[in-house]
């Protein structure tokens, strides 16, 4: 039988009488007090980055890109603006500026095919073609309803009322 | 059983019979404060600077470019004899302007009503004078393109006596400077949302409106519009999560399909010919009276208030002046006269006020007209000198207050009037906001 006296191995019984205190130390449990939570994360809207309003001309240059995908032109957004300015209502001026892009033949809308085909992607482009941002499943859920339970719902419609929803006056 | 069920109802049908009268379309419970002289007000800011001499003086050419040719442009307003020679106000039929434009009321607005011969405005700028007549007060911190700081006609109208957003009404001549900010204050107790609309039909029923504005699209109100708003409400009420909400002056749907019907009416209008212009329509000021005549008549506002401005050509041109101001004149009898005999609701129901925003100099500038007459700024003591006038149901005809030597009134005055003839004086004055010299001009009388 092997023999591990003090006499044998002093050197290492020396080292295990000095180590001891450091191992009862480290073995105490160290957690006996505390309490474990979860970090607080703040949610925010989808749209919560948007905290600028749009001047009249800043509305009506990104409308007119968001529908006709191209600039509008210098005279063009004076005169706009101007019209905008001359009636108090700035809802039903836009409202009204709005209808008559619509009437453009130039102006650049998918068919009511194509976003019936595909209303996910469609959405998904609306989306970051007005809102500058990606659409969440709740909203998701809503337009694909409205769309399968609405026949008369083409994208226009849907276009003229992302125009005018209270979202696009921010960026 | 049945007695008990017989008093509960007929508790409950008395009532709202007593109640459901002074539930306005704001919410507000109780009724107006006074009396009621008419149910409209049409509030003509005339017309950019109108210098005394050539107004109520009637002194033509006599004061300004040392002519002794006097003589009352103004006749649809004022009583006395037009000029006798050297016509230049009128229309143009072998010289410049020689043809005076035919008097349109068979008796002046002075006969009609009161004028109030000499009435100080304490200010000489445009943007202070507009503000002033449509807040009653002269105090305000910023320059042009800035929006009121104390509360405005309209405001105290529509918190007042809860009228819709189209029950109140700013026509303006044009969309410079701050008239299309006049429409409402930025007061925390009234503000946006007691709003009027404004219009400045130049604009909107003009050349640039005429290109982006009348070629609208038109949807069906049920199969098309109707799922256009409700994709928006779901929209915006998913923003209202954000916190952050658009000013608006609160028209209702039914309001702004009213206001686009109109838009849409005029231009059809416009495109026969018959917009409700005045015989004579030649210059920016005649045009606008001949819209606000159409928004009384689509509207038929309570508050109505016109801002004319070509007078203001003074600056560069005496003669442009004199013919601006003669227009001024046809086009406020116009609109007098529009309202008694194409209007019904608001014929003898209505009372219209009229008031400069302020004068001009006692001192020509050096600049020439075509016929050597010198023009005229707004800066010196003349400037502060105007005139006011006020014509309607209940109140007296044929009565000059005040003279030169016996000023009567300040500018201000305009707004306790308005509200005295719509009958909440007492809301207005109560409120605080009203410059502390200005009274009703039923006051003075």
């Amino acid at each position: 039988m092997k023999d591990f006296s003090l006499r044998s191995y002093p050197v290492k019984w020396l080292l295990l009488v000095l180590l001891l205190p450091f191992l009862l130390i480290q073995c105490r449990n160290k957690h006996k007090n505390s309490v474990f939570e979860v970090n607080p994360v703040q949610s925010l809207p989808p749209s919560a980055g948007k905290d600028k309003q749009k001047t009249t001309q800043q509305f009506i240059s990104i409308l007119y890109a968001n529908l006709f995908q191209k600039a509008l032109s210098a005279n063009e957004l004076v005169e706009i603006t101007n019209c905008i300015t001359s009636i108090g209502d700035k809802e039903t001026a836009h409202e009204i500026v709005i209808s008559n892009f619509m009437n453009h033949s130039d102006v650049r809308i998918p068919s009511n095919t194509e976003m019936r085909d595909d209303v996910d992607t469609f959405l998904d482009e609306t989306y970051k073609r007005f809102f500058v941002r990606d659409i969440t499943e709740a909203e998701r859920a809503f337009f694909k309803d409205f769309i399968a339970s609405n026949e008369n719902v083409t994208p226009e419609l849907v276009y003229f009322a992302f125009t005018l929803a209270d979202e696009y006056n921010y960026y | 059983m049945k007695r008990r069920k017989f008093l509960k109802t007929g508790g409950l049908v008395a009532t709202g019979a007593f109640a459901a009268p002074y539930i306005l379309p704001s919410g507000r419970l109780f009724a107006r404060t006074g009396s009621q002289l008419a149910e409209h007000v049409v509030f003509v800011l005339f017309a950019g600077g109108v210098r005394q001499q050539e107004a109520v003086s009637q002194r033509y050419l006599d004061d300004s470019q040392g002519v002794n040719i006097p003589g009352n442009i103004l006749y649809n307003l004022l009583e006395g004899d037009p000029p006798d020679s050297k016509i230049v106000y009128g229309t143009t039929t072998d010289l410049d302007g020689d043809t005076p434009i035919p008097k349109i009321l068979g008796q002046t607005i002075q006969k009609q009503g009161v004028l109030f011969k000499e009435v100080l405005s304490r200010t000489t700028g445009h943007y202070s004078g507009l503000n002033g007549l449509v807040t009653g007060n002269y105090y305000y911190t910023q320059g042009l393109k800035s929006k009121p700081t104390l509360p405005t006609i309209f405001e105290y109208a529509r918190k007042h006596l809860g009228l819709s957003a189209t029950k109140t009404w700013f026509v303006g001549n044009g969309i410079s400077n701050s008239v299309p900010l006049l429409n409402y204050s930025l007061h925390e107790d009234y503000g946006v949302k007691y709003g009027a609309n404004f219009l400045a039909p130049r604009i909107t029923f003009g050349d640039q409106g005429f290109k982006h504005l009348s070629n609208a699209k038109v949807y069906h109100p049920e199969e098309e519009l109707d799922p256009i708003y409700q994709m928006k409400y779901f929209l915006d009420n998913v923003w209202l999560a954000s916190g952050k909400t658009i000013d608006t002056i609160n028209n209702t749907d039914e309001e702004k399909q009213d206001i686009k019907d109109f838009i849409k009416e005029m231009f059809n209008k416009k495109s026969a010919g018959t917009i409700a212009m005045p015989p004579v329509s030649d210059n920016s000021d005649l045009e606008t009276i001949g819209y606000a005549c159409e928004v009384l008549k689509w509207f038929k506002p309570t508050v109505t208030v016109v801002n004319l401005h070509d007078i203001d050509g003074c600056h560069s041109n005496f003669t442009y002046y004199l013919q601006s101001m003669h227009r001024a004149d046809h086009g406020t009898a116009h609109l007098w006269n529009y309202i008694q005999t194409q209007i019904p609701e608001m014929a003898d129901n209505t009372v219209m006020i009229l008031v400069p925003e302020h004068g001009r100099n006692l001192e020509p500038n050096p600049i020439k007209d075509e016929n050597d007459w010198l023009a005229y700024d707004h800066s010196d003591d003349n400037s502060k000198r105007i005139f006011s006038m006020m014509v309607g149901p209940g109140i007296d005809g044929d009565l000059v207050i005040g003279s030169e030597s016996n000023r009567v009134g300040i500018a201000t005055d305009a707004v306790p009037t308005i509200a005295e003839v719509l009958g909440f004086k007492d809301d207005v004055m109560n409120a605080g906001h009203i410059d502390v010299k200005a009274k009703s001009m039923f006051d003075h009388l």
